[in-house]
């Protein structure tokens, strides 16, 4: 995150200030909405997440230590959230994407953008996130595994994960990635 | 051109990378309000809570044990 709030801004949220809270928000909501915008890939759902992101934020405040870094921690916590939409809107689609993905076959290039998309969507949470922030955003694997607190060598390990489950997925609805 | 470049391209034709901005809306009267919420117990926090107490009661010196976790 580019902007770096200050240190006594930062004290004064930790203690449950409010203006201090509408000023970093004010300061690095933008940041986190583009971050969230990139794994849940959808604006109004980019906003609920960033509504839960401050929210955890806020409600977590006094774990949070002012000399460090205030906007990779709510990064962390933006990205834990926007993994919890990921899996409520898998919950929710449930049924439905079981549905679409047995009458997949795909023939024309509008169809195979389709398929593709259905693939993406059809991912594990855990892997679609990865898979998002690495294969589509091309963002570098080590400010993924900062943002995810993993090792770097797991969030490789889970690219390539979502990559083998992707192209099985795509030979299966006839396309050979 | 590699497996995964090729991959990554298929995936990049069907889900262009986002150049959104910040959010259209001003989301924070939202959080405000979030905030301000009571916030609600789950089943899983009360059975949590009363488990402590009923250990506690069994179990009065395991107190300095929960307070140095605390």
């Amino acid at each position: 995150m580019p902007e770096t709030p200050d240190r006594e801004l930062l004290e004064r949220f930790v203690a449950g200030d409010q203006e201090a809270f509408e000023a970093l928000f004010r300061q690095l909501s933008g940041e986190v909405h583009r971050w969230v915008m990139r794994i849940v890939r959808d604006e109004s759902a980019a906003d609920d997440v960033l509504v839960e992101a401050f929210w955890r934020a806020y409600r977590g405040r006094a774990r949070f230590d002012p000399s460090r870094s205030f906007g990779a921690w709510l990064r962390r916590i933006a990205t834990n959230a926007a993994l919890d939409e990921l899996r409520a809107q898998r919950k929710r689609a449930g049924t439905a994407t079981a549905d679409e993905r047995l009458a997949a076959p795909a023939s024309a290039d509008g169809s195979i953008a389709q398929s593709v998309a259905l693939a993406f969507r059809a991912l594990p949470p855990k892997l679609q996130l990865v898979a998002s922030l690495a294969l589509i955003e091309e963002r570098p694997y080590a400010e993924i595994a900062e943002a995810l607190s993993l090792p770097v060598g797991t969030v490789k390990s889970r690219v390539s994960r979502a990559a083998e489950a992707l192209r099985k997925e795509l030979a299966r609805m006839g396309i050979r990635p | 051109m590699t497996d995964d470049e090729h991959l990554g391209r298929l995936l990049r034709s069907a889900l262009p990378p986002i150049e959104a901005g910040a959010s259209s809306r001003d989301p924070w009267p939202r959080v405000v309000s979030r905030c301000q919420a009571p916030v609600a117990w789950s089943w899983l926090d009360a059975g949590l809570a009363a488990a402590v107490v009923i250990v506690l009661l069994l179990f009065p010196s395991w107190l300095w044990l929960l307070a140095y976790h605390l």
